[in-house]
């Protein structure tokens, strides 16, 4: 039989004296292997088509509309975009959103808790809070990347077709852009923490996708039944649908028309989704950090 | 600052109403120390305390002279941990991950790597280092916790039960590089309820039972017992008149002498004794006695 366990080679053992980076160093650290981990960087071959998929998808209409947007205007220089503005893309990349953090959110906090990997952290220069900061740190970085850069493809492609020409353009459309990163924080925030905390509390990684999606797609069908129903209070039971509060956000930020989403149709105005998001967010850090206080 | 490892005064902990520690006073020395009891002895709850992870019902500690409760930046920065059960990500190589543990110890990316690849190298997984550690054996396993453990050059690291679930070669390595650890100036602290494991590696012990401190000395201060056994070749019984003329007790068994107690030193009493009756030698030395000797003897007998 082959011994596996290999063999010890003394090649002696070097202090290290050179410099040390401290707390800033491992959060640092941390934030590089989220990003990492969520794209399946120097991990196995199936650990990257995921991702890579949803890289593909939020990036390639993106390029497809600003593509096609420069052939139309060289036959038909006036004409209006057929593809729409950054309003209707947003609903695109809400939802290639949904899909990044169903799997990046349990793949950054579940792992470390099942196989053992937080032991590792409550020996290094580091808090729960430091932790906490880490791995959501990270999630928010790569769903805002994956929010804000086709976007911001638009933005500079359109631009560059504009007949003011391209700087004037940029500055004349600047507000888009604000407008733009206005929604991505309630979209990152509306989508993450539910995703953060779901997987915070869940033992597997597959379980805690499909219940986050489960209660993101399924939630909007509750508050639907809850607008439907008459009883005192019966109103605020539209809130629950998680998938609509961003929506709700864009519409209003956009000036575009709130639709059939069931908390607007119920006489709740934009601000309450902001709120509900606001108190989703810190509530998912307030329940993080009891937990994690617990490992680390 | 203190000059001691390890220090607690008065510590204690509770989970709930079950009491894991219970007022333990503490003072160890740098060195390899081993802290030893049976399961639900209190270990790991101080090893916890120790890394901060756990604050103390009463009572406090300090690990190198700073209290994790004051600041616990400063006590994370100076030790390495290997913990009992797994602490290895199955979708990382050996190489990334240990480079990850000294990144997160503040050791810059470069000099990460480069760390790793030294460390991954001492503890005998050179060749596996680029393998994911999902796919590696218990005593691979075993080796990289070491490593990651130790690849930042800690000051102190707490080992908790270093060699289970080991084949005996793989925990004889183990053990000899645990050994070894105290030659490259690391501090270490193991954990283990295998007692000759701690008396081949150690030279400090810390017997816990029941939450409590059953003895706190150096080894060699432990194993001692002060009895001298010799071995004549005929004449045993001439011999022991002789001793206990000088004051000495001892037993017989057959041949075998063993001086329990002397007025003097005991190897003196046994070579006058010799010297006076004539007597052939065929062997003598102190007996030493082992920590599970101790342990059993001094443990109380409800199992605990």
């Amino acid at each position: 039989m082959v011994d596996k366990a290999g063999v010890v080679y003394d090649l002696g053992y070097k202090p290290y004296e050179g410099q040390r980076l401290g707390r800033s160093g491992a959060i640092k650290a941390m934030l590089k292997d989220g990003l990492r981990r969520t794209f399946g960087i120097r991990r196995k071959a199936r650990r990257k088509i995921y991702p890579w998929g949803l890289v593909v998808l939020a990036f390639l209409p993106a390029i497809v509309f600003v593509g096609l947007a420069f052939a139309l205007s060289s036959f038909a220089p006036d004409a209006e975009s057929p593809f729409g503005g950054h309003a209707q893309y947003i609903s695109l990349v809400g939802t290639v959103i949904i899909l990044f953090v169903a799997s990046a959110a349990p793949n950054l906090l579940i792992p470390d808790r099942e196989e053992g990997v937080l032991s590792v952290y409550s020996s290094r220069p580091m808090t729960a809070w430091d932790y906490i900061w880490g791995r959501v740190g990270a999630l928010a970085l790569v769903a805002s990347a994956f929010f804000l850069l086709p976007n911001l493809l638009m933005y500079v492609g359109f631009a560059a077709l504009d007949e003011a020409g391209l700087a004037a353009a940029l500055i004349d459309n600047l507000d888009d852009l604000l407008k733009v990163l206005g929604t991505m924080v309630a979209y990152v925030i509306g989508y993450g923490a539910p995703a953060l905390l779901i997987s915070t509390y869940a033992k597997r990684v597959g379980p805690a996708a499909g219940i986050y999606l489960a209660v993101v797609f399924i939630s909007p069908g509750f508050a639907e039944m809850f607008r439907t129903l008459d009883f005192p209070g019966s109103r605020f039971g539209t809130l629950i649908a998680v998938l609509q509060h961003p929506e709700v956000i864009r519409n209003w930020v956009f000036d575009e028309s709130q639709g059939s989403v069931p908390m607007s149709a119920v006489g709740f105005e934009p601000w309450v989704s902001i709120l509900f998001i606001a108190l989703v967010g810190a509530g998912t850090m307030y329940l993080m950090a009891r937990r994690y206080r617990l490992e680390l | 600052m203190s000059a001691a490892a390890i220090s607690a005064n008065n510590l204690g902990h509770a989970y709930g109403d079950v009491i894991a520690l219970h007022h333990l006073d503490l003072e160890v020395p740098p060195g390899r120390i081993g802290l030893v009891g049976a399961n639900g002895a209190g270990k790991t709850t101080l090893i916890k305390i120790l890394l901060g992870i756990l604050e103390p019902t009463v009572g406090a500690v300090n690990v190198l002279g700073t209290d994790p409760a004051d600041d616990l930046i400063t006590v994370r920065s100076r030790i390495g941990y290997m913990p009992e059960g797994e602490c290895l990500p199955k979708d990382q190589t050996a190489a990334d991950f240990v480079a990850y543990a000294a990144e997160l110890a503040g050791v810059p990316p470069n000099e990460s790597r480069q760390r790793a690849s030294d460390i991954l190298t001492m503890v005998g997984l050179h060749e596996e280092r680029f393998r994911y550690l999902g796919d590696f054996s218990t005593g691979m396993k075993q080796r990289a916790m070491l490593a990651q453990a130790i690849v930042h050059d800690p000051e102190m690291v707490f080992l908790d039960e270093p060699t289970a679930g080991l084949d005996p070669s793989g925990r004889e390595e183990m053990l000899d590089l645990i050994g070894r650890l105290g030659g490259f100036g690391i501090n270490v602290l193991v954990s283990s309820h295998v007692l000759p494991d701690i008396e081949q590696t150690c030279d400090w012990v810390v017997m816990l039972d029941g939450g409590q401190v059953l003895r706190n000395g150096p080894l060699s201060g432990l194993t001692e017992t002060g009895v001298v056994e010799l071995e004549v070749v005929d004449g045993a019984e001439l011999v022991a008149a002789e001793l206990r003329r000088m004051g000495a007790e001892v037993d017989e068994a057959g041949q075998t002498l063993t001086i329990t107690s002397s007025p003097d030193d005991p190897f003196l009493a046994a070579r006058d004794a010799l010297a006076a009756t004539g007597t052939a030698l065929r062997k003598l030395g102190a007996r030493s006695t082992t920590l599970e000797d101790i342990f059993l003897g001094e443990a109380p007998s409800d199992g605990r």
